[in-house]
């Protein structure tokens, strides 16, 4: 049938191809068949596009079958024989596959939790519509120090924004309080039993939620917070109040006993991804603030938050804001300033902070990656070292191949594989360790991470499995894959020539330097920990509460009544009434006029201010080196000033600052200064020093501060919740030992040690754990060596000597390395606090003690079994 | 549990085979289901059905001889075999039954599908 016309060539053949042998013709047969009889019928275009069609769609998994398989037959069984072998190796040497799996699971966890960790962390408040285009307006004032940033705004400047720039597309506050009091209504509106003592109280404006998007289940998110006393609740806080939150809608709750708030929505939940922890958002006009014209007042309880139009950058607008600031700030204020802050940057910006007080900064994200991805290196250099050490063993079976007809890149492929297979079951491991390991971490960082494969993590699993095996299998496979197969099969091939001894040295050196370098980290780190709690701060913070007064004026007529009742009581020595305890998270700090004339702002001495009773110089202990202290009085009758003042106000002798005139607020509060104290730390001492005003103002005082006699006086703390609660029966009683609150300053670096430790253990183990493989592999390669050296006469001593001296060596080289990169970066950390503990020499000698004492302990083990050994045994058999 | 795994396109073509009775194979085949029942049939879903079928031991195959129209190569006669038989009068049964426990109240239904 030559002159037949034929069907289109290319697809025939594409059929031919694909189809499978055993259907081959029959199909093919049916093809032309149909074909043929097209052609009568339709016409040769016709039936040329429906064979086209026919092939087409034939091309279905019951016709391909064979495909596959048939293509790949050969590579396939490779395949299958590499991992059958190595496999086998794996099991043959059970002991070298524990160290390398456990060494790899280890590290390979401590990535993935620190990966979670990031992932979380980097992960804050990116569910809002345009998280990049809203800003907070931060302050930026200028001072002699250079320009000192902080959360704060003033209460006028949304308002004005929102006049002055009609397109800013947004621009709300957020007024934010703590510590205060919510009494939950019953359905007839009378005060319940229920009380709470609540942090965040947010109050926002309208435009909260077309800034933010935090959903609402119930109410509407147009209005809700549009008039005065109205409040929403998250659904949890619902439920913490009512019971179920669908009765929450219309419902009352009291805030700080005085101000009767509806309930006009719920709020979801919010995420622990946010910076906002929303509980009880009130409506802006509720906090009293809302008309407030006071543009020089900042406080970091109040933020403004806007969202720029497109194609407007944060540098254009920041200009405009010199601008703005000067036409609105009252012109002696002129230091004042105010920049954008992105939304995104709220989250790691400790120099501005956020509502948690938790900032984790970018640069403890890279420092962590980077440890992370050293742990993951140091495990991967335990597989290198064991796996080139072991060559010589394998150096038959690769001379074998390579006769056989191996290429190297087969070989090379053979042994990546094998690294596979470890890596794989070491990942399996390591999510297991991870499981375990996570609810530690979460509780330590405070977090809520959970484990579960998502997109990225997946990703990033795959990711690491590949960079591990090729991390650790490249160049053990390289100089497996080198080997001669003549010098191999002459059997003149012992491990001296395999070579990689110089490698594998340079491998354990940076194991050990990168295992210093964390041990000196960590002792840094608890060194200045340790600095932090035993550093005195200049008073008494030993056996001490302090419990929140009520704030209205009823409450405030009881104390001096409840102040003698107090007294009264067994066990407590003082008792005193203040705004803030010595050191506190909160302050007032103001500018004031020093002797009638000079502003104290131009000589920077912006004073801290601390109102306080007589009686907390007794309470605390706090020493007077000039002058005495007031009298008691509900006005200020004169000053006590701490010695810094003094100094800074230009007198040499603090005594003479006694007599001069220090005004607030033009001449709100005026008095002379009769004392100056011994300076104490007024705050963390991660902080300078601030001068500090004392001075009695009874309507700010907001603490009671109570010294007894020992810290475990559990009848006496008993018997003060009891007369609290007889005289202030609507308020709920709290209160915290002082030293407890001081220890909650350092509450991120304390983190930041338990991790640094967590590190250190974990590259201490992967390197020993690396170092043991090594020296049990040369204790039975040198078995013979030992026998002859016994028998020559060398003691078990020579024979420890002989084991340990080369790796003391290289531990003492990586050292050497490691101390002062350590010292750099160690030194570079603490110049993040005002007052540190100094590195010291005692750091790295205890350094090199641990580092020293913990490889001979692990050489010890395999070198005594190889000293004590007869050598009549290892020398009888030749 | 289903005794007999047919899906509804095999039921068309064993029920076609077995029409043919002895002159089945897939062109065949196709062409009766194109005519008795108009719809398409690709030699794809014909071949892969009568692999599956075959596969099941529902029907069984003989290479015919070849013949020039179709260059050379053999057809692939199939006939059903007992137990495909089984499998189509399973089927039919369980419909059979299916339709008698049709309630009253559908039966105005059931006629106009019948008519």
């Amino acid at each position: 049938m030559k002159n037949s016309p034929q069907p289109p060539r290319l697809f025939h053949r594409f059929f031919l191809w694909f189809c499978k042998p055993g259907l081959r013709n029959h199909i093919e047969g049916d093809l032309l068949e149909l074909y043929n009889g097209r052609i009568g019928e339709k016409g040769k275009r016709i039936a040329d596009l429906l064979f086209i069609v026919d092939v087409l769609r034939l091309f279905r998994p019951r016709i391909l079958g064979k495909l596959a398989k048939h293509q790949n037959k050969n590579q396939y069984s490779m395949f299958r024989s590499y991992f059958k072998i190595g496999w086998r190796n794996l099991v043959r040497n059970r002991s070298y596959a524990a160290i390398n799996i456990t060494g790899l699971a280890v590290g390979i966890a401590a990535c993935m939790l620190i990966f979670l960790v990031i992932k979380f962390e980097t992960s804050f408040d990116d569910f809002h519509k345009n998280p990049d285009r809203i800003y907070r307006v931060v302050a930026a004032t200028t001072t002699p120090d250079g320009i000192v940033y902080k959360k704060s705004s003033a209460f006028p400047l949304a308002r004005s924004l929102k006049i002055d720039y009609p397109q800013l597309e947004h621009v709300g506050r957020i007024w934010i309080q703590d510590g205060n009091q919510v009494t939950v209504m019953n359905d007839k509106k009378e005060s319940s039993q229920k009380k709470f003592k609540e942090d965040y109280l947010f109050f926002a404006d309208p435009e909260f939620f077309n800034i933010f998007n935090f959903p609402l289940l119930a109410g509407n998110a147009e209005t809700a917070l549009s008039e005065p006393n109205t409040v929403l609740l998250t659904q949890q806080t619902a439920e913490r109040y009512f019971g179920d939150w669908h009765n929450a809608i219309n419902r009352y709750i009291k805030y700080n006993n005085n101000r009767v708030c509806k309930v006009t929505g719920i709020l979801k939940n919010t995420a622990a991804n946010t910076d906002f922890p929303l509980q009880l958002v009130f409506s802006f006009k509720t906090s009293r603030n809302d008309t407030s014209m006071d543009w020089v007042s900042q406080t970091g309880n109040l933020n403004t938050f806007v969202v720029l139009p497109e194609k407007v950058s944060a540098q254009q607008f920041d200009k405009e804001l010199i601008g703005f600031v000067k036409k609105h700030t009252p012109s002696e204020y002129a230091n004042q300033g105010y920049i954008l802050q992105p939304l995104s940057d709220i989250h790691y910006n400790s120099k501005f902070g956020n509502y948690r007080g938790t900032t984790f900064s970018r640069e403890l994200i890279t420092t962590i990656s980077l440890i992370s991805i050293f742990l993951l290196i140091i495990a991967c250099v335990n597989f290198i070292n064991l796996a080139t050490a072991q060559a010589v063993n394998r150096s038959k079976e690769v001379g074998v191949r390579k006769v056989l007809g191996s290429r190297k890149k087969q070989l090379i492929f053979q042994f990546l594989s094998e690294t596979f297979i470890i890596t794989v079951i070491a990942v399996f491991f390591a999510i297991i360790i991870a499981r375990f390991a996570l609810p530690y971490l979460n509780s330590l960082l405070q977090t809520s991470i959970k484990l579960h494969l998502d997109l990225t993590s997946m990703f990033f699993l795959i990711t690491g499995i590949i960079a591990v095996t090729i991390l650790s299998g490249f160049y053990p496979a390289i100089v497996l894959s080198g080997f001669s197969p003549i010098a191999v099969l002459k059997s003149k091939f012992s491990n001296k020539s395999v070579g990689g001894l110089t490698m594998r040295r340079v491998l354990v050196v940076f194991q050990f330097a990168v295992a210093q370098a964390l041990i000196i980290g960590t002792l840094v780190v608890v060194k200045q920990m340790n600095f932090f709690r035993n550093t005195s701060m200049g008073f008494d913070k030993d056996a001490i509460i302090t419990a929140e007064i009520p704030g209205d004026s009823i409450s405030q007529s009881k104390i001096t009544a409840l102040k003698l009742k107090l007294l009264q009581q067994p066990g407590i020595k003082n008792v005193s009434f203040s705004t803030f305890s010595p050191a506190d998270n909160s302050h007032w700090g103001s500018d004031f006029i020093f002797d009638n004339s000079i502003k104290s702002k131009d000589f920077d001495a912006d004073a801290d201010l601390k109102w306080a009773d007589a009686d907390y110089f007794r309470t605390y202990n706090i020493k007077f080196i000039a002058g005495r202290p007031y009298d008691e009085a509900d006005s200020v009758t004169g000053f006590v000033v701490n010695k810094m003042l003094a100094k800074k106000l230009g007198f040499k002798n603090p005594a003479g600052i006694i007599g001069k005139k220090i005004d607030f607020w033009d001449g709100t509060v005026v008095a002379t200064v009769i004392g100056v104290v011994e300076d104490f730390h007024g705050t963390t001492l991660a902080k300078e020093m601030k001068p500090i005003v004392l001075g009695s103002l009874k309507n700010t005082y907001q603490l009671v501060n109570i010294k007894l006699q020992s810290k475990n006086a559990k009848q006496t703390l008993a018997s003060i919740e009891n007369l609290w609660n007889k005289n202030f029966p609507d308020y709920v009683y709290g209160y915290q030992f002082l030293d407890d609150k001081i220890a909650s300053f350092y509450t991120q670096e304390d983190q930041i040690s338990q991790l640094y430790k967590a590190f250190a253990a974990i590259a201490i183990f992967i390197s020993c754990l690396g170092l043991y493989g090594l020296v049990s592999f040369m204790a039975v390669q040198r078995t013979k060596e030992v026998g002859i050296r016994k028998v020559l006469g060398a003691s078990v001593g020579h024979i420890l000597y002989l084991f340990s001296k080369e790796f003391t060596l290289l531990i003492a080289l990586a050292f050497v390395i490691a101390a002062p990169a350590a010292w750099y970066f160690m030194n570079g950390w603490l110049q993040n606090f005002a007052y540190k503990a100094s590195i010291g020499p005692g750091i790295f000698i205890l350094t090199i003690l641990i580092a020293a004492v913990i490889a001979w302990v692990t050489v010890a083990y395999q070198a005594i079994k190889a000293a004590l050994a007869k050598p009549v045994n290892s020398l009888r058999t030749e | 549990m289903k005794k007999f795994q047919l899906g509804e396109f095999e039921e068309i073509v064993l029920l076609t085979i077995g029409i043919l009775h002895g002159e089945a194979y897939s062109v065949s085949i196709k062409k009766e289901i194109e005519e008795r029942l108009s719809r398409s049939v690709s030699l794809g879903g014909l071949h892969t059905a009568l692999e599956r079928l075959e596969k099941k031991g529902y029907i069984k195959s003989r290479d015919g001889d070849p013949t020039p129209d179709r260059a050379g190569r053999p057809k692939r006669y199939v006939e059903v075999t007992a137990l495909g038989i089984k499998a189509m009068e399973y089927s039919k049964s369980t419909r059979d039954s299916l339709w008698k426990a049709l309630p009253k109240g559908v039966v105005g239904i059931r006629k106009s599908i019948r008519s």
